[in-house]
Formats: structure tokens, sequence, C-alpha cells
């Protein structure tokens, strides 16, 4: 509960509606939201990313916001403001579902990065959202792009246990943490290998004693006084770090290509009880029956197609492959600086057989059920209103957002490379206008 | 022994006191001979002929319902009214699209090669500042899968770069995108190489850190201004070498050294410079760089800022290698904008859309689509027409084969994509890929694809990887 206190410093209020998905959960500020506008968009194709999938020609409405009303020939009625969508199209604000959103500025000033840490013994406790700066240019610049969630992952080190993840919110305040520990974080394959000692084998024992180790100590915690001499593969704060995984309050993310490793972790997860979730996932489709059958969902970025020595299968129709044996997708890609990228490898996987509709479940949906974000993620009478109008099909390369709102709030479409754009853009030579403020 | 036997006549007259003026005999000297030639032999092609498809040029036109007519591995004609023989294998393009092969002017397919390991990285020679004697070609290895994917992403040229560790990294190569064994196969007849020079934070920081120069960027210019000193006192002792044979004197040879002679090949215009350099101010200081020294710059690679001084680049002819949105894994990669190849474009400099990725290779005309509707979106009007030419005819300029390929004009090359639908689609793919004529790529009939010694049997020993 020590995070819900940071939250009520730093942003006051707490609210209603969103998200109260595990025991951390951070208050959502809506104070600047009722006194927002309301919206109307009319006459949009919306892809609504639920079992009614696209609705032509339809019209949504956003009030205090969240998505009021969703239908046809809806009025306005007094203090909306009618958004024209006809020939547009309307999703719900994307999500990537692998990130290190406001853990780095830039990748190679290391100053500006918090991805991981090396601190010893530092590894399923780290919990990374205490470094999230939401002042970041990166935020408004996947913000400008359609992308408004984020899954913000830890970056694997010297553990093989990366520590915690948390889902942000595209806003430049505070207001954006929605939920912290939504995920623990580990890595298998060639990367858990290279964390013990240089073989999958000792990995494998190593992931397993420690949940081992997790159990066992929730289970006789009490037993034990204090001064005692515990004898454990983990810290006690990493191995408590794992309660929320055994709990199934948080699956335990692994990211893992080769099919081998896959069907191990699978047996894994059955064997010591946690929601387990691939991330990566390079040969994933070539075990997607056991995937699906164990109800396993899938973090892969589809476009990703180079076969390295643990991902020889990998392909760009493995999404399609993953989705035809009912695998759950969860779609990542762009890295962090363009985590809206994300879209460009979705449309990727639709150019290789992945139906459109779920190609945006993929970005949306499927990353908010499997987190545990509620209230977001579709197109649905009571959900956060992150809606995004795109002037063309929203897997589209061509496209781009024309509106963009976060929780009922319009966002300005202006980044830090906006405004550089902006004072180039008529420049002309005259290199010393450049500097006037605009 | 030869040489001296020729020099006598010109010796006799001079010991003889002849007082008239005679034209002294020329020594024939040994020229430098060209090596590791390309054996490059186009895999044979039928003619054909692509019907009623929309064809993007190369060049900024776009023509409907018009075939491209194929002979001989060159384009014979493009047009609605082609007279062309009725015995000739005809492509239906009705809703297809046509372009050029695409051209990616940065790649590191073969020295960086997949699977992406240590004992595979060989692109950058980091044991000193300057390694100019140093070859791409010498170090590719031809069955890097990544040559077959980017064929399916319809490019059929590309020059492999050496990496940007070095101030001045060595030669690059020109390859045409076809399978071979060796990696002579592969070359492009007669195309110029590439010098690969780098600024900015990567030779500073290679050498810097090793408490060596270059640790700042003064030291990197300090650097390649000491290298076009020694490369133009090279060029001089043989230039004179050479100079005295055609007046008949006999010199000692000067012994050859592999770093100063390339760089005297940048200097008598025989290899193109191909520069990574992100930020506006390091690009302008380049330029002055090459005017102190009497280099042309061909390209500018990673031009993040590109978009600050695009009318230098315009003023000084040189050609701005681009990605559409790739930024922020540097400081100097911190000013990006998604307009940046439009704005070069509209400013009338080359731009061009490079990968310097084995993924971004194979969706060259996404990352152009890109580019295309960022400009848009702020207000101009570039058309499929216009942004084709980021990926096929500029880039043919910047590494010196526009003559030959980069647009679909009578008798050059027939590197030719055949598109599903329009190209500047995240949902186009390429159907058919022409190599000098040859279909190389045929998504419709992958069994006749070609396959690397990599992918084959390594997934399923009966099988195919792909």
């Amino acid at each position: 509960m020590r995070l819900i206190k940071i939250g009520l410093t730093c942003l006051g209020v707490s609210v209603l509606s969103s998200v109260m998905t595990s025991q951390n959960v951070l208050a959502n500020n809506q104070s600047n939201i009722s006194a927002n506008k309301n919206y109307l968009i009319k006459n949009a194709t919306l892809h609504t990313a639920t079992a009614k999938g696209k609705l032509n020609n339809a019209d949504l409405l956003i009030r205090n916001g969240k998505i009021a009303q969703i239908g046809q020939n809806l009025t306005a009625g007094s203090n909306v403001k009618v958004i024209q969508a006809a020939n547009k199209h309307v999703t719900p604000g994307l999500i990537n579902a692998s990130t290190n959103l406001g853990l780095v500025e830039i990748s190679a000033v290391s100053s500006t990065v918090d991805a991981a840490t090396k601190m010893p013994g530092a590894g399923a406790s780290f919990d990374i959202a205490a470094a999230i700066n939401f002042r970041s240019t990166l935020i408004p610049q996947n913000r400008i792009n359609g992308l408004t969630r984020a899954i913000v992952m830890p970056r694997s080190s010297n553990s093989i246990f990366a520590g915690q993840g948390a889902a942000i919110a595209l806003h430049s305040t505070m207001q954006g943490i929605l939920s912290e520990n939504v995920l623990q974080a580990a890595s298998y394959g060639a990367s858990g290998a290279g964390k013990s000692g240089g073989s999958r084998a000792a990995a494998m024992q190593k992931l397993a004693q420690a949940l081992e180790d997790a159990r066992y100590l929730r289970k006789n915690e009490n037993r034990y006084l204090p001064g005692f001499k515990w004898e454990f593969s983990q810290s006690i704060a990493d191995l408590k770090a794992l309660y929320p995984v055994l709990d199934k309050k948080i699956p335990l993310v692994i990211s893992a290509n080769r099919a081998d490793d896959i069907l191990r972790l699978i047996q894994l997860a059955k064997t010591h009880r946690f929601n387990l979730v691939i991330s990566g996932g390079g040969e994933a489709w070539t075990v997607a029956k056991e995937l699906a059958d164990a109800k396993v969902p899938v973090i892969i970025d589809p476009i990703r197609n180079l076969p390295s020595f643990e991902s020889l299968s990998i392909r760009l129709d493995g999404a399609f492959k993953l989705y035809q044996a009912g695998v759950k997708l969860l779609f990542s890609g762009g890295g962090s600086h363009n985590a809206y990228l994300v879209r460009q490898s979705a449309g990727n996987a639709v150019a290789y057989g992945l139906p459109p509709e779920v190609a945006i479940e993929a970005m949306t949906i499927n990353t908010a059920e499997t987190f545990g974000i509620a209230n977001y993620g579709q197109l649905e009478v009571g959900m956060d209103a992150d809606v995004v109008v795109w002037d063309g099909d929203p897997l589209e390369v061509t496209s781009n957002p024309d509106v963009v709102f976060i929780q009922g709030q319009k966002q300005p479409l202006v980044s830090r490379a906006t405004r550089l754009r902006d004072r180039y853009w008529e420049l002309k030579g005259n290199h010393q206008q450049a500097f006037k403020r605009q | 022994m030869k040489l001296k036997l020729l020099v006598i006549p010109a010796l006799l007259a001079s010991l003889l006191g002849c007082e008239e003026k005679e034209v002294a005999k020329k020594i024939e000297v040994e020229k430098p001979k060209p090596v590791y030639v390309s054996t490059y032999q186009p895999l044979g092609s039928e003619e054909f002929v692509i019907t009623n498809a929309t064809v993007l040029v190369g060049n900024g036109e776009r023509h409907e319902n018009t075939s491209v007519w194929v002979k001989s591995g060159k384009i014979k004609g493009v047009g609605q009214t082609l007279q062309y023989p009725k015995d000739i294998t005809i492509y239906d393009g009705k809703g297809k699209w046509v372009t050029p092969g695409l051209i990616d002017v940065h790649s590191h397919l073969g020295v960086y090669p997949s699977p992406s390991h240590e004992a595979n990285e060989d692109g950058n020679e980091m044991t000193e500042p300057v390694t100019a004697q140093v070859w791409a070609e010498h170090a590719v290895w031809t069955q890097d899968p990544g040559f077959d994917l980017a064929r399916a992403g319809g490019v059929t040229s590309l020059q492999i770069l050496p990496g940007s560790g070095n101030l001045i990294g060595g030669r690059g190569v020109t390859l045409k995108n076809v399978p071979s064994i060796t990696v002579q196969g592969m070359k492009f007849p007669d195309a110029p190489h590439a010098l690969k020079m780098a600024c900015g934070e990567n030779p500073k920081r290679v050498y810097g850190s090793k408490g060596r120069a270059p640790m700042t960027r003064m030291g990197n210019v300090a650097g390649y201004r000491k290298a076009w000193i020694d490369a133009t006192a090279y060029k001089e002792k043989w230039d004179k070498y050479y100079e005295a044979a055609e007046q008949g004197e006999e010199k000692d040879k000067p012994k050859r050294d592999l770093k100063l002679e390339t760089l005297a090949e940048v200097l008598r215009g025989n290899v193109l410079i191909h520069n990574h350099c992100y930020r506006a101010e390091e690009m302008a200081v380049m330029i002055d760089v090459a005017k102190e020294f009497n280099y042309e710059i061909s390209t500018f690679h990673h031009a993040v800022e590109g978009y600050k001084i695009a009318d230098l680049l315009a003023e000084n002819n040189i050609c701005a290698a681009m990605w559409a949105d790739w930024w922020g894994f540097k400081h100097e990669a911190y000013d990006s904008v998604r307009e940046n190849v439009a704005m070069v474009d509209k400013a009338n400099a080359c731009a061009i859309v490079h990968s310097d990725s084995a993924i971004g290779i194979q969706h060259l005309n996404q990352e152009a689509a890109k580019a295309m509707a960022a400009g848009n979106k702020k207000g101009l009007s570039l058309k499929p027409e216009d942004a084709i030419r980021w990926i096929t005819l500029n880039p043919a300029k910047s590494i010196g084969l526009s003559e030959k390929v980069g647009s679909l004009e009578t008798d050059k090359m027939a590197d030719i994509v055949l598109w599903d639908q329009n190209p500047f689609s995240v949902y186009a793919k390429a159907e058919k890929v022409f190599v000098d004529g040859a279909l190389t790529y045929d998504r419709l009939n992958k069994q006749k694809n070609p396959v690397s010694d990599f992918d084959l049997g390594i997934v399923d020993p009966q099988g195919e990887r792909l």
C-alpha cells in the first residue's frame, strides 16, 4: 500500500472508476477530466475490439472521460463538441505490451536509462514503477501517434527475474500511472541461461527453485523467528515479490523463443501453478496448440522474422498461426521511442493472414485483460475514453491520428518532434530564423 | 626489366645531345588492375511483358494500364501500345503495380548477418580509427538468410557498408541481390566502391574509451584531415610516378599502401563517400572537410537532422539517406522528425530512405510510405510516384548507378518488382522480383525460390525453414 500513498501525495484525489486490479493500484486522478468537454464522434468506422467487431457509420459519445454511448444518429446535446468523422476510423487508444516508456530517454546515455539494475539482490523485488518519468519526450511522441497506454517492463540484467512491470496511460504527469506491479518478468532461453552460468538447464532449475522457495516461505513465514538464518535460492524480498505470481494475481512473463523452451515453460507453469505469458515467442507458432491448450498468451512483435539459433522457425505469419490455434496475442514492436509502431507490426501480421480486428484486439483489449487493466481496451459504454480517430485504416502505415483522447482528455497533437518540424518547415536557407521562439 | 628497355631510346637521345625538341618516349608502366572482380552473371531471363499494370517509373512518373516489356535482361519498353512478340511470357498486371527493384544504400547484410552473434560480426575493424584498407566484400557471408528475406521485400540491389565505429571504416560494395556461393558472384558489375566515413558519437566513443584519439568531435575532424593529408601526399607520389612515365622518365615505383590507395581513389573520384552523420552542424563541417581536400560527398547516411540543412544538401548536391522515424537511441539521433525525408525532398535535395536493418530492408516500401504520409499530414501532396524515388532512383544516384538501375527506362537493367497492390501499403507484397530480367523471387511459386545453405534442413531435415 505504500504505492497508493505516493499516488495520493502527488495527485491529491482518489477516484471511483479505474482499474483496481491488484493490491498495488495507484489512484487515477480524474480531477482534470471533470472539467473536460464532452465529444460526439459522428459517422465513423468503429473498431470496437469487442465481439461486435467493426461498426460502420457509427457515433460515439464521450462524456466525463468515459465512453457514454455508441450507436447511430446520436444527438449531441448541449455542451458537446461534435467531431465529424465520415471516412475516418476509430479505435481504442492503442497499448504496446512491452516497452521501457518512461525508463529511457536516450538509450546510449546511461544516466537517462532506468530500465534495469545490476544491484545485487534486486531481482523479482525490483519494482520499475518508481523510475517512470512521465515528462519524458517519448510520452508525447508516442501519444500523438495513437498510443495511449503501455506496459512498462523492467529489462533483465543479472537476475533471471527482471522484476515488476507497470501499466501506464500516456499522460505527461504522474496521472499516467495506472497500476504498479501488473506483472513479474523473467528470462529463459539463451538470456536466462546466460544469467544461470551458461545453461538453460540451470536456468530452469533456478526458476523452479525460486517458485518452490517462495511457496514454502509464504506457507512457513510465521514459523521463523526474527534473526533466523534463511537459506533460500533468492533473497526474502525477491521471494515475497513472487507471492502475487503464486496467487495468480499477476502473470509471470517469461521471455523465450525456442519451441522446446516454450514447452518446458508451459510445464513449469503447470507444476508451479502460475499464469504464464510468453514474451518473444519466435518459434511459438510451432507449439501453438500446446500454448492454446494451456491458455498461455504470447507477447510478440509480429514484424520480427530474423532467424537466430533459438528462433530458427520465426516467420511473418507466426502471429496468424498462433491466432489460428486459439492463442491470445499481445503485440509489441517499435521499441520504446517508437512504441506506437506496434501498429506497423500489427499491420504486417494482417498482411500475412491475421484478421484485422484480431490485430486491433492484440493492441488493446488482450493486453488489458492479461494485465488486469480495467475499463480500457474496447469501444464499449462505460470504458475510459481512450479513443483515437484515424484518418484512414488504423492498421495502414499511411494512416495517422486526427484526434487522440486519453481518459476523455483530448490531447494536443504536439511533441518535441513536431516543434522541431515546425521550426524548420519553411526555413528556406535562413538559418538564423530557426532560433526564434514560435 | 621490360620497363628499362623502353627507357633506352630516351636515354640515347639525351646522351647524344640532340638539340631538336623530341617528344620523350612514354614508358609503359603497370596500372592497377581491377581486383576481386565481379563474376556476376544474370541468372538467365526469358523475354516477357507485364501488362496493364500501374507503373511507377522511379523518376517521378506514373502510368496507368501500362506494360513493361523486358528483353535480354533489359527494359525494352514501357508504354500502353508496345509491339512485343505474341509468343513471349505475359504476366497479367491488372490491379497490380510495377516499380523498379528497390535499392538500399545502407545495409550490413552479410557482414552483420543472421543469426546475429559475435563470431559473425564482421563490419567494424575497430583496431584503429582509420581503416580505409578494409573492404566489406571480403567479409560478406553470402548465405546470410537476410538476403533472401530482402529479396522477398523487393530489394534487388544493396550497398553493404562497413560499420561506423571508425572515422573511416573501409570500402563498401554494391551487390545484386541474387543467390551466390561467392561474393564476387553478387557484385554489381562495374559499380563504384563506397568509402564509409562516420561522424559523431561512435568513433569518439570507441577510441575515447580506450584513451586514444579521437576522444572528441574535434578529434574526429582532426582524424579525417590527417587521413586526407596523407592521402593527398600519396596520390601526388603516384601521380608523379605516372606523369614521369608519361614523360619517359623512369622513377622508382612507390610502394602500395592499401589504406592510402583507397583514400586516393576517393580523391580521384573513383570511390564514393558515404558518410554516417546525424547532426546538422557536423554535416556542414564534413562538407567543408570535403572542400578542403577536394573530394565529393555522395551521401550522408542516417541524416536525422537533414531537414535542418536541406538547403545545404541541395546546394552541394549531396544525398541524404534517412530512416522514416528512428530516433533517440543516441543523443545525436534525438532531433528526429517524421517529416525528415519529405522535408529534404521538398528542398529539392536527393532524399533516400535506407534501412541499416535486416528487418527494415524487407519493408523499405513501408518505410517510404510512412515518410510520405508524414509529409502529407503536414500539408504536402506527395504521391507514390514521388516517394518511390526515395527507394529507387535516388539511391541509384547515391551509389553511382543511376544510368543502369533505379528507374524503368529503356535499356536499363530489368530489375523489376511486381507488387500485388499499391506498394505504399502495409498489405502490399512483392509478388515477383526480377533481377536483370531473371525471375529471382516468385511469391506464388515458392518451391522455385532460392534457398540459402543456412536455411537448408536447419528446422526440419526434410523440409524448408520457411
